[in-house]
């Protein structure tokens, strides 16, 4: 004999997740870590932003990088090639990284406690990462000219959970129908507190803004002056 | 595709209530999916059904999907709204400082189990 009995639940299913992601972040906020979530397309450029990126930051403070793929540790090789800790986290064919796998990656850091900055490089895609909290202080949304300016409208979850935006590869935009304007309109109309930035990588335009911004950022959650 | 990721999660919690509750299957549950939770609603129910055949718990469950709208509140003229797309301003009075009230979550509304006889003792002599 058994009976049915029916329950309430209403939690979040990804609440587990969560959980993770927020004991990372007071870890992090307690340390001074500013951490970075950086979210694109295969190809739009994430690891170029970081090597461009990198020199900015490295001399002046402690600047360590996750880098999440699916198999290879390629991106790890060329960030490590310019002097900075590199952990690698394969993830083994998931689509995304987690919080317990960026937990794990965290952990076998050098210097773990006495990081100023952590940029954590997502798996290549636009979809998935964004259903998954990393106890980042801010997340960055990249897109690249040659991918086309519809795509906010097309990956309007990516982009609604970011704080930050990147048009990347912007020396190429006499090559491309890329409408700046258009995706300026359309990723503010989904997200309306989006910073938007203008890079190319290639040739340095941007990058001076970009890494302001970033400094400021850190500076102004952690409430003290940038050194 | 990051849907089994989530039924993996989904199986977690499914699991916790039914040892909670003593219970020997789950029946049933409903999932509500908004436009902004980022699931393809096909995709997680292919991989409900690839659990369901590996998991004696969900042998018999049916997995319900609730497709909510989005709405948004505004803070300007106080109503609730269904936006067009996903652009984020207010159906009536046009202002783009909205709240999203619906559509962004993945929740487990609630869940079917099917309870055996001694487990019910159980949980009525605890009481």
């Amino acid at each position: 004999m058994s009976k049915i009995r029916r329950v309430e639940v209403l939690k979040h299913i990804l609440e587990s997740n969560e959980q993770i992601a927020a004991s990372l972040k007071a870890l992090w906020s307690k340390n001074q870590t500013f951490v970075v979530n950086l979210l694109s397309s295969p190809g739009s450029g994430k690891t170029t932003l970081l090597e461009a990126t990198l020199p900015h930051l490295k001399d002046r403070y402690r600047v360590a990088v996750l880098e999440g793929d699916l198999e290879t540790e390629r991106d790890a090789e060329r960030i490590h090639a310019l002097g900075i800790e590199t952990v690698q986290i394969t993830t083994g064919g998931t689509c995304h990284l987690e919080a317990h796998m960026v937990k794990q990656g965290w952990e076998v850091l050098n210097d773990k406690d006495r990081m100023d900055f952590l940029f954590v490089e997502n798996v290549g895609n636009l979809v998935c990462p964004a259903s998954f909290d990393l106890g980042e202080h801010l997340r960055v949304v990249l897109l690249s000219v040659p991918e086309g300016d519809d795509k906010p409208a097309k990956y309007p979850v990516a982009f609604r959970s970011a704080q930050a935006l990147v048009i990347t590869k912007i020396d190429l935009l006499p090559y491309f129908d890329f409408d700046l304007d258009r995706v300026k309109e359309e990723a503010l109309a989904i997200q309306p507190n989006l910073q938007i930035f203008e890079v190319s990588a290639k040739t340095g335009e941007g990058i001076r803004d970009w890494v302001a911004y970033l400094e400021a950022v850190r500076a102004r959650l952690f409430d003290r002056p940038s050194p | 595709m990051h849907e089994l990721s989530i039924m993996q999660a989904l199986f977690e919690q499914l699991q916790g209530i039914a040892r909670e509750y003593g219970a020997r299957r789950v029946l049933k549950f409903r999932v509500e999916v908004g436009p902004l939770s980022n699931v393809v609603p096909e995709l997680l129910y292919d991989a409900f059904m690839a659990f369901r055949a590996a998991e004696p718990l969900l042998e018999k469950a049916e997995m319900d999907l609730i497709r909510v709208p989005l709405r948004l509140r505004c803070a300007d003229c106080g109503e609730v709204t269904e936006p067009q797309g996903f652009r984020m301003v207010c159906g009536s009075c046009g202002s783009k400082r909205v709240e999203v009230v619906q559509g962004e979550d993945l929740l487990l509304r609630d869940v079917e189990l099917e309870i055996p006889e001694e487990a019910l003792n159980e949980q009525n002599s605890e009481s």
